[in-house]
């Protein structure tokens, strides 16, 4: 048999990383689910990975960025955005005229808005496939991807996907690999020329520190030990949920604000 | 006949010799420049030979006479065997013959020398190794033997036609021929990679040393900082010629003696590392090759006694470590040291194994970013929150909320600077420093704290090669400590004290000196209740032995001090077999925990078996890490209790102590402008 000699076309990813932020210190640091998305790319044979950034260059964010080249990467692209600019027109844009198949991105940034919505919305723009929480990029063949999507408790569901699609990474991916300084110091930073549209919206907001969500209490009545391991082991989940099948979207919105009021999220 | 051969023969000898030099001498300069003194260096060569490297050859005294007789004779020899045969100095007529008497009595000592390393070699221990060096003693006897017999017709001994006719014709060939083996060994083989290499190379190596301040009795243990400025700069040693050309020069002087394999605590272990051979390992590839030859013991191999050996080669310029596969070294054999140089101490070359496995830690960590274990995550930590278990900085202070300690951000000045170091977030080590707050308070002592001002020292991040993060923690507890008046640090973590004593000077700017005095509890202890300061109930527990940190003892020469307080409190020390400046590590140094490199035995279960031979109920201790380390031993026979502690519990009333503070202190310049 002989080898196959026919060119594989490399897979093109691009990683959209921000900067993040250091839970206990507020340090820049690589965003948690941003480097795991790296990681997860870096791991695909035959993958030509480009780092994508918008935002501000300065002395915070650099050493942040810098932690992303720290994981061998020689450049990084830097789509210059002011403060408070909405980045979400010019990253399309870039991404539109770049056209990689696969880009990958976090669940949701550490500092910012950190609405998580970025690749929902990135996805709607470009009319591209989504799929959050992935945990493996299994293989790509004839332009669909096997993906591995995490789901509660540890289990896995594999989905197929036709390229181009975004994805977002699950923090249940592959833990990204230590960020070296010496590449970090030496790749280079690259500015990518792209439009700047202001969010005249955030420019009025005020922001202020998060006070931490009061938890929902879980009332525990085990009679053994199994039950109570099972309890502390289990994900909290509402139990009173229901599936609405064939309904109007009358009915679906009335479902939604029946139960709105009942949770006393409306009063 | 012999008068016209021995010329020839001795000076092709020569002439082969400086050949194998200059290339020898080629291969050295491979490596990266260094700024070493050569004239100085090579003036204050004999005297670092004779007392510096004699005093660690003596410490096996056998040993040490053997070296006497076989090198003074064989040095001897050769000078007046050059003279007497070499240019036919040696007849009776000129200067009475008496060179000729003289080199009779060289080869004689020479001989009575080698007679002694044969019988060494009959059954070597397994640290010595064999191949090559099995044959030394032969060679040795066949130099001296042949010099003898050759030149007792030169002094008159025998008859000058003694050696004509034909049946000494034959006798006069064959002595030339064992002069011939003895010439190979002795000058063609010291340059041309033969076991008598170490004396040419160790010659250079005592002369051109990277630690010059170790000769004549001085100490040289901080590691020596990496240029971060230079953005081209590889970082750290990736191929043997990243090293500089000294340390490769070291590496080429070793012996293959095995005291630093013997001495090991990871070769003891099982864990991948022999010293010994990761010396060789250099030598095989600064010259290229594979490490097929070498004929000692093997790095341990969990579970197979050894790894084989000629499955690793490099060249000059090819990688130590291989990203995948194999090169010269594995990843796993650099990993494994403790720094906890008992290889330095023991090595009577003086070689410096510690700076080579830090400098080709650096390759590893800043530019592969490959630190196994827990290193990434403990390197995280420490670049986010300053210390390596990644709690909150500002936390550092709450296991004294209720001693009200000073701090330096209130009182800008004071005596004593209490240096809390990491253990400060652990719960073992945070009893006793609350012990050493109670013992600083009784003796009356002026002290603060940095509280949350304080980093971690960067300790381990250097050790696991990370010198970025190193300076950045160093200069920015510099730019601390510079704000602040004090007359000393005191410290109960040897690593700070290491660190701060010996690695912060280097890194100190114009405007911020970071030379600074700085104090072991066990020392300052020892210096209050001289001062009379502290005083201390009779001892009434059990016998007691004494562990020596390595950050302490070898690295700072500090032995005294803590066996000073444990004799006021009352204590008899019951010394372990290996203690002092031959202390077997705990296991906790140079990052180890946190790397975790798997070996058939745990280092701190071989140091609590020390203890147990003793038969001691307590073992003392003087540093955080040794105490986390033994603590950690199972079914132990002894407890584990820090120097601090044993001095707190036993703490009485001063009986009429003078009420003033801080007279009987020596006065001392304060270190911070």
């Amino acid at each position: 048999m002989r080898p196959e000699t026919r060119d594989t076309p490399s897979l093109e990813i691009t990683v959209l990383v921000s900067v993040g932020r250091h839970p206990l210190t507020g340090r820049g640091r690589r965003a948690d689910q941003d480097a795991r998305g790296v990681e997860l790319a870096r791991g695909l044979p035959e993958a030509e990975v480009q780092l994508l950034h918008a935002g501000t260059l300065n002395e915070g964010s650099e050493t942040a960025l810098r932690g992303y080249l720290g994981m061998g990467f020689d450049a990084l692209a830097l789509l210059e955005q002011p403060e408070g600019a909405d980045i979400l027109p010019a990253l399309a844009e870039t991404l539109d005229e770049a056209s990689p198949q696969l880009v990958i991105t976090g669940e949701c940034a550490e500092r910012g808005e950190g609405s998580g919505l970025l690749p929902y919305l990135l996805a709607e723009r470009l009319g591209w496939p989504m799929v959050s929480g992935v945990v493996a990029v299994e293989g790509v063949e004839e332009g669909i991807a096997t993906l591995l999507q995490a789901l509660p408790r540890g289990q896995r569901r594999r989905l197929e996907v036709r390229l181009p699609a975004i994805v977002s990474v699950d923090g249940a991916a592959p833990a990204p690999r230590q960020s070296a300084y010496g590449p970090a110091r030496r790749g280079q930073l690259a500015f990518v020329p792209g439009a700047v549209s202001l969010d005249d919206d955030w420019a009025g907001w005020q922001v202020q520190p998060a006070r931490k969500r009061p938890k929902r209490l879980k009332i525990v009545k085990a009679a053994s030990a199994r039950d109570r391991f099972k309890a502390a082991a289990a994900k909290a989940e509402g139990g009173g949920g229901q599936v609405l099948e064939g309904v109007t979207p009358e009915q679906g919105a009335a479902a939604i604000f029946k139960l709105l009021k009942d949770e006393g999220v409306l009063r | 006949m012999l008068e016209i051969l021995l010329p020839i023969l001795i000076f092709s000898a020569l002439a082969v010799a400086v050949i194998g030099a200059v290339r020898r001498i080629r291969l050295w300069r491979q490596g990266r420049p260094s700024k070493v003194a050569i004239l100085r260096g090579l003036v204050a060569m004999p005297r670092r030979y004779l007392v510096d490297l004699h005093h660690v050859v003596a410490r096996d005294k056998a040993m040490s006479n053997t070296h006497v007789a076989t090198a003074g004779g064989f040095v001897a020899a050769a000078v007046l065997m050059i003279l007497v045969h070499g240019f036919g100095l040696g007849s009776s007529e000129g200067l009475g013959g008496i060179q000729g008497w003289l080199l009779l009595a060289a080869s004689a000592c020479m001989f009575v020398g080698s007679l002694f390393v044969a019988r060494r070699r009959r059954n070597p221990p397994a640290r010595l190794s064999r191949g090559p060096w099995m044959r030394l003693p032969k060679s040795l006897m066949a130099f001296s033997l042949s010099v003898f017999l050759i030149t007792l017709p030169t002094v008159g001994v025998l008859p000058e036609g003694f050696l004509q006719g034909t049946g000494s014709w034959i006798l006069a060939l064959v002595l030339a021929a064992v002069l011939v083996w003895g010439l190979g060994e002795m000058v063609f083989g010291m340059t041309w990679g033969g076991p008598m290499k170490h004396a040419f190379a160790g010659a250079l190596h005592l002369a051109f040393h990277r630690r010059a301040e170790r000769f004549g009795g001085g100490r040289s243990t901080g590691l020596k900082a990496l240029d971060l400025e230079d953005p081209e700069a590889r970082l750290g040693v990736e191929t043997p010629s990243d090293f500089t050309w000294n340390q490769l020069l070291g590496f080429d002087a070793c012996v293959q003696c095995g005291r630093c394999e013997a001495v090991c605590p990871a070769f003891a272990a099982g864990q991948p590392l022999n010293p010994k051979k990761l010396i060789q390992d250099m030598v095989v590839g600064l010259a290229g090759g594979s490490d097929a030859a070498y004929a000692g013991s093997p790095h341990p191999s969990q579970g197979l006694g050894g790894k084989p050996v000629g499955e690793h080669r490099g060249t000059p310029h090819g990688p130590i470590v291989a990203r995948e596969g194999k090169a010269l070294v594995d990843a796993d054999t650099l990993w494994s040291c403790t720094t906890c140089r008992a290889c330095v101490e023991e090595c009577p070359m003086m070689i410096e194994h510690v700076d080579a496995i830090v400098d080709m830690r650096r390759f590893l960590t800043l530019e592969h970013g490959n630190t196994p274990g827990k290193g990434a995550e403990v390197l995280d930590n420490l670049i986010a929150t300053d210390n390596p278990g990644g709690f909150d900085p500002g936390s550092r202070l709450h296991w004294a909320a209720d001693l009200d300690l000073p701090l330096m951000a209130d009182v800008k000045q004071t005596e004593v600077l209490l240096w809390l170091g990491d253990g400060a977030f652990d719960m073992r080590n945070q009893r006793t420093l609350r012990a050493l707050v109670k013992v600083l308070r009784a003796a009356e002592v002026e002290f603060a704290v940095l509280g949350n001002e304080e980093r971690d020292s960067g300790d381990v991040a250097r050790r696991l090669g990370d010198e970025a993060t190193f300076q950045s923690l160093a200069k920015r507890n510099i730019a601390t400590l510079a704000q602040y008046r004090f007359q000393r640090i005191v410290t109960c973590d040897p690593h700070s004290f290491h660190v701060l004593g010996n690695e912060y000077g280097e890194l100190g700017g114009p405007g911020t000196p970071a030379r600074y005095e700085v104090r072991h509890h066990s020392t300052f202890i020892a210096e209050l209740y001289d001062a009379g300061r502290l005083a201390f109930a009779p001892w009434k527990g059990g016998s007691v032995t004494y562990h020596d940190p390595c950050y302490l003892g070898r690295y700072n020469g500090e032995f005294d001090a803590p066996r000073n307080v444990l004799k006021a409190l009352g204590i008899e020390v019951k010394e372990m077999e290996r203690s002092g400046f031959r202390s077997r590590c705990c296991g906790g140094g140079g990052g180890a925990p946190i790397t975790d490199i798997p070996g058939e035995r745990r280092i701190p279960d071989m140091r609590m078996n020390d203890v147990e031979e003793t038969g001691a109920e307590l073992v003392a201790v003087g540093c955080p890490q040794c105490t986390a380390m033994l603590e950690g031993v199972v079914d132990a026979t002894a407890e584990v209790r820090d120097i601090a502690e044993l001095v707190a519990d036993a703490l009485v009333e001063r009986p009429t102590a003078p009420k003033s503070t801080g007279v009987q202190q020596p006065a001392v310049e304060e270190v911070t402008p």
